[in-house]
């Protein structure tokens, strides 16, 4: 659960792309035995320690929700799907909006000075906001629905973008602007030709935190209430003490984030196919 | 050795020669460094390139050989002085100049065509057919490689695709900053041979600016010595070995010897002014 505190105590630094895209965490044994140890300390301590099963869950109580939430049938309200299903889409929306609204005022900042001096002060104020706090505010003007969900998801998904594209488009070598300028390129030829693919890797390094904020902001606001949502399967676990129920969610959510990062990784190395092979 | 030098430099720079297609009337340069102080890249520069011509430029590092080409193209701005392009003031890039750049500076997220194609994609030049981006892949050796991207290739074929890209607007004029400086001396010569080639096919005016002096001598009709910074002319002198020239025959030629000395002397002194 650390990712809850993340976002909204990170700084407004951005993430310097990867110079070279290395195998997702997944793929290493290395991780594998980290979640064998992992697993086998929980039993471990549930054994040894006599951990209560309202603190700590047994292992075979928690694949025991895990299971009735997903063998059941898609449409059926105990299950995982609908909740993931509902979770997901505001999410992927909030994302979509967060991330066209980052690139675009990234870019204007990056093009226009006037623009940087206006808003990289505010840009930067706001990010220093812890901006879960502001969630409640959120649902005051949005509501219990999904409105709500889909502007802090778009809200978190924002910032990482607005910087990294903005820092990325201002990283572009000077014999690359030469050369666009000796062509008599226009300004938006330069943009779109020099500039974008420059920053893509930076712009992807922002994606790769984003989609990440989207589905951390879709929950937070169904915390705050809502009538779907993995947020709200949490809640209604917690309030009759479904300790494994509660860790049944949080696994299917952990794999969520797992995939959403793969995709952007898989999406990255195709799209920016040649920074891979730049130090060949 | 020293007296002959002012020779040819005085028959160039008359400032009557009707024929120049580039000519740089006295310019100076002068830009302000980021630590606000002034600088003194070029001082009453004059040099008259004829149309066809083969210069190439020498000069300690940092003499402001480099500026002088930035200017031609458009780059940047002269402080004072006349700078004429086919007769016109240089105010800007220019359709008539191509410029090869330093290590090729190759966009690399386009393959080789695309980038040979980009001049014709910008800028709004009416783009001619396929076929011309094909005859100059064909005739810079890069037929095969149209589909390879830039971490592809080879240094070589890397400065291949960028005199191809820079050749793509058929301009009149091409300028070249340093284009082989990061390869190695036998892709050099052979790049070397091929730029002497594509410019005897294709009867361009060329300028190039390079730190060695063999490769100099090699391809020019004329090699522009420079002193240090603020960049004068020390020296403007004629090859005349014939052509097609090769590195084989050229070492030979009783002229050879006589030039490289006479360029490496100057240079040396130069750099002895500096320590």
């Amino acid at each position: 659960m650390t990712e809850v505190i993340n976002p909204a105590a990170a700084p407004a630094q951005p993430i310097p792309p990867r110079t070279k895209p290395s195998r997702t965490r997944l793929g290493s044994p290395i991780a594998w035995i980290g979640l064998v140890v992992l697993i086998a300390a929980w039993i471990a301590s549930v054994q040894v320690f006599n951990i209560p099963s309202y603190i700590l869950p047994r292992p075979e109580a928690v694949v025991r929700a895990l299971w009735s939430g997903l063998a059941v049938s898609p449409t059926s309200s105990l299950g995982y799907y609908l909740p993931l299903w509902g979770t997901l889409s505001n999410a992927a929306i909030g994302f979509a909006i967060g991330v066209a609204l980052g690139l675009v005022i990234g870019s204007l900042m990056a093009e226009v000075p006037a623009i940087e001096r206006l808003v990289m002060p505010y840009a930067f104020a706001l990010q220093s906001l812890p901006k879960v706090a502001i969630a409640p505010l959120v649902v005051i003007w949005f509501g219990f629905g999904d409105g709500s969900k889909i502007a802090i998801s778009a809200l978190l998904s924002f910032f990482p973008v607005l910087i990294n594209s903005f820092t990325g488009l201002r990283a572009v070598e000077p014999e690359r602007l030469d050369l666009m300028r000796s062509l008599s390129a226009t300004r938006f030829e330069t943009y779109r030709i020099v500039k974008l693919p420059n920053a893509a890797p930076f712009i992807f390094a922002g994606l790769d935190m984003a989609v990440v904020y989207a589905l951390l902001g879709a929950i937070v606001a169904e915390f705050l209430g809502a009538q779907r949502g993995m947020g709200v399967v949490i809640t209604q676990a917690q309030a009759v003490s479904d300790v494994a129920g509660v860790f049944a969610a949080l696994v299917i959510l952990g794999m969520l984030g797992i995939v959403l990062h793969a995709i952007v990784r898989w999406t990255e190395a195709r799209v920016v196919h040649w920074s891979a092979n730049r130090n060949k | 050795m020293m007296v002959t030098t002012a020779r040819p430099a005085l028959r160039h720079n008359a400032g009557t020669d009707a024929a120049a297609l580039i000519r740089i009337g006295d310019v100076s340069k002068t830009y302000v460094s980021a630590s606000g102080a002034a600088v003194h890249a070029l001082n009453r520069v004059s040099l008259d390139i004829r149309q066809g011509e083969f210069v190439c430029v020498v000069g300690p590092s940092g003499c402001g050989k480099s500026t002088l080409l930035r200017l031609l193209a458009g780059l940047d701005t002269h402080s004072e002085g006349q700078l004429l392009l086919g007769g016109e003031p240089v105010v800007g890039p220019s359709r008539k100049v191509g410029v090869v750049f330093q290590a090729a500076n190759l966009l690399p997220w386009m393959n080789v065509r695309e980038n040979v194609r980009l001049p014709l994609r910008v800028g709004g030049v009416p783009a001619p057919a396929d076929d011309r981006i094909d005859r100059l892949l064909a005739v810079t050796g890069l037929k095969d490689f149209g589909d390879k991207y830039p971490y592809e290739l080879s240094g070589g074929m890397q400065q291949r695709a960028g005199i191809c890209r820079a050749l793509a607007r058929d301009p009149e004029i091409l300028l070249m900053d340093e284009p082989f400086g990061a390869l190695d001396a036998l892709t050099r010569e052979r790049l070397n041979l091929e730029l002497q080639r594509i410019w005897q096919e294709n009867h361009k005016t060329i300028m190039l600016i390079t730190h060695s002096i063999s490769e100099a001598i090699f391809l020019a009709d004329r090699v522009i010595v420079m002193s240090a910074r603020p960049g004068r002319i020390l020296a403007d002198l004629d090859i005349a070995i014939p052509r097609p020239r090769t590195f084989d025959e050229i070492v030979l030629h009783p002229e050879y010897p006589k030039l490289a000395r006479e360029i490496r002397g100057l240079l040396n002194a130069q750099e002895n002014l500096h320590d």
